[in-house]
């Protein structure tokens, strides 16, 4: 198969008084898959539909490959399309169901069945063509329906929170098989989700989007380990925030701050913007990042507030000095560290990053 | 499916003993209601079908009116024609219908609610009504006369109002509401989305709608076929008021041979048969939808 890429140029939509979609450009490498995140009502699903066809931007065009596909119809678009509820035709079998768009192409019925076992043995459904779909399980229905969508051999895989309706595990094993499946098609894919989880396993890039727009677009580790502003920081797993304020650039780049609070403590964050000595800093630390020391060691007073065990690793919530708002660190499971005990925080050089800078 | 989630959370085993002493419902509250049918519907029913075999001309011989209805060519005519209305009056509620429902359920939207009240209304005026304003449209001093004499289109007025025409309009018109209802109900539980899947798989909007929202919606199209066959069966108010008396269906029959003739065991044998027809649709929908239903 043949990877195409996919360009969206200034696309916009509007519902009425409500600006759906800001004027928004994205352009997908051929065989690449980008996961659109966000929150309800961010613009995700709105963009999704009008690749899909389904929503006419107001603005702005749709390019697959070479073509211009804003104003054709979806029919004609030649997608592979995966539903949140799988929606798969209750009135067809498995196998009517995989072969449903080979017959709207005019597919012999001897090609199409054999085409459709194919797909169902991608699927690892091989013998299931005769059941009902009623008969199925939801990962099974959830594979089906990535059969029916990739037995054309679509350009785009449009993947509208395809794992949403199973539960945990079924969804985490069911995120790496999606993924091989993809990367061995090498179709270009666009995955909603408003899990983070999901995005960050699952895509090569994600695109955190908030209000119609674009916020960040990156690849996993990039987006969750420099969020640029604090929606996405927040967003995208736990974020303990800091403020203080900037006090002089060091040699390799990062910056010196003062933390705001009662007591002076120094920190070093990253950036890649320009600060001035003196300008209020917002930055971000992850929760693994933050390091629980001896209180007699360097760097931040606090107090363990309570410690939640998560299996692989705990969690603490910790009273810092100067913070109304409590800290959390992820720690190891073996050598947890008592409730109330006095500690001192710490971070390795590189993992704060700024989000916001003011004078 | 919502249904047989909720049929199927009844009977666990904290709420059994709770229900023996404050029991909501139990089969005996159903007394009143089974001995009011007992009373004003199984035994007019059972008297009916003693009369058709023993008064008049069924003194003599049981089976006589029957073989009458069966056999006399004038009569079965009239099973042809009361079929025949019936069924074209069927089809033509369903061909109009169908649009109005798929419109009310896809593309309505907040205008749903005002469309489901006119459709609901008239049904709160008497069929005599309804069937009398056609008579006030059509007659021959009627509003359309009127209008095609005094805008000169034609020089005398039409006899539209005597026209057999008239009738399927009339019931038609009084029809509708239940096959868009019945129609509506079952199109409301398609998905959207199932049809945006047949799309984005190639399909047009016809083939989409061909593929995917008629044959899902099968239930409520078999629902409101049988329900309007059966009343049209059943009804000769329109029969008898408009199309001047030329369409003859059995049921203008039994009115006629009760009122007229008063011939009550012929009347009652005619209501027996109709009653059957009317039984044998409801079965046999009730057959389909159950089996569809088993698959969807």
């Amino acid at each position: 198969m043949v990877s195409v890429p996919l360009s969206l140029r200034g696309i916009s939509k509007s519902f009425g008084t409500v600006q759906a979609l800001k004027p928004l450009s994205l352009d997908v490498e051929a065989g690449e898959m980008i996961a659109l995140l966000g929150p309800s009502g961010c613009g995700k699903t709105t963009t999704l539909r009008s690749i899909a066809g389904f929503e006419q931007p107001d603005t702005g065009a749709i390019y697959i490959g070479p073509h211009d596909v804003t104003e054709l119809p979806p029919n004609l678009r030649n997608l592979g399309m995966v539903f949140q509820n799988y929606s798969l035709f209750p009135h067809m079998s498995v196998g009517e169901n995989v072969a449903f768009g080979l017959k709207m192409r005019g597919i012999a019925r001897a090609d199409r069945e054999s085409r459709a076992r194919d797909l169902l043995k991608l699927v690892r459904l091989g013998d299931f063509a005769d059941r009902e779909i009623h008969q199925l399980s939801g990962g099974q229905q959830q594979r089906v329906a990535l059969a029916r969508a990739l037995v054309t051999d679509p350009k785009i895989l449009l993947l509208d929170e395809p794992l949403g309706a199973l539960d945990k595990n079924l969804r985490e094993s069911m995120q790496f098989e999606l993924r091989a499946i993809q990367r061995r098609l090498g179709i270009t894919s666009i995955l909603v989700t408003h899990d983070q989880e999901e995005a960050l396993t699952m895509s090569d890039r994600v695109a955190v989007m908030s209000a119609g727009e674009i916020v960040q677009i990156g690849a996993p580790a990039e987006v969750y380990e420099k969020p640029v502003n604090r929606f996405v920081a927040d967003f995208l797993g736990t974020a303990n925030i800091f403020s203080g304020s900037a006090l002089a650039p060091e040699a390799d780049g990062s910056w010196r701050v003062a933390l705001a609070g009662t007591e002076r403590v120094e920190a070093r964050i990253t950036t890649n913007k320009a600060l001035v000595a003196g300008e209020c800093v917002t930055f971000a630390v992850r929760p693994e990042r933050l390091l629980i020391g001896p209180p007699d060691g360097p760097g931040l007073t606090a107090r363990v507030r309570d410690v939640v065990y998560r299996g692989p690793f705990l969690t603490y919530e910790l009273d810092a000095a100067g913070r109304t708002t409590p800290l959390f660190v992820y720690g190891q499971a073996r050598t947890p560290v008592p409730v109330s005990s006095a500690v001192r925080l710490t971070w390795e050089p590189g993992c704060a990053v700024l989000l916001e800078a003011h004078p | 499916m919502s249904l047989q989630t909720v049929t199927s959370l009844p009977a666990s085993a904290p709420t059994r003993s709770k229900g023996t002493r404050f029991r909501l419902a139990s089969a005996s509250w159903a007394l009143p209601a089974v001995l009011f049918l007992l009373m004003f519907l199984i035994a007019p029913l059972v008297a009916n079908a003693f009369r058709s075999v023993t008064l008049g001309e069924a003194a003599l011989h049981p089976l006589a009116y029957y073989e009458k209805l069966l056999l006399d060519s004038y009569y079965s005519g009239i099973f042809f024609t009361t079929f025949k209305v019936s069924l074209i009056t069927t089809l033509c509620t369903l061909v109009l219908g169908y649009p109005v429902a798929y419109f009310m359920v896809r593309y309505a939207g907040r205008w749903n609610a005002l469309i489901l009240f006119c459709m609901i209304a008239p049904l709160l005026t008497s069929i005599i009504m309804r069937t009398f304003g056609w008579r006030v449209l059509l007659a021959r001093r009627g509003l359309i006369n009127v209008w095609l004499t005094d805008s000169g289109i034609v020089s005398r007025p039409l006899d539209i109002i005597n026209d057999p025409l008239v009738v399927y309009i009339g019931l038609v018109h009084v029809m509708a509401p239940f096959m868009v209802l019945s129609i509506t109900a079952v199109l409301q539980g398609v998905d959207v989305r199932l049809e945006e899947s047949a799309r984005v798989l190639g399909a047009n909007r016809w083939r989409t709608f061909f593929h995917i929202t008629l044959p899902l919606s099968l239930d409520g199209i078999a629902t409101g076929c049988m329900l309007v066959f059966v009343i049209t069966n059943g009804s000769f108010l329109t029969m008898l008021l408009l199309g001047g008396g030329k369409v003859q269906t059995l049921s203008l029959l039994i009115y006629q041979q009760f009122n007229l003739t008063q011939d009550v065991g012929f009347a009652a044998a005619m209501g027996n048969v109709l009653l059957i027809s009317a039984m044998a649709c409801v079965a046999l929908q009730a057959r389909f939808v159950r089996r569809r239903g088993v698959k969807a």
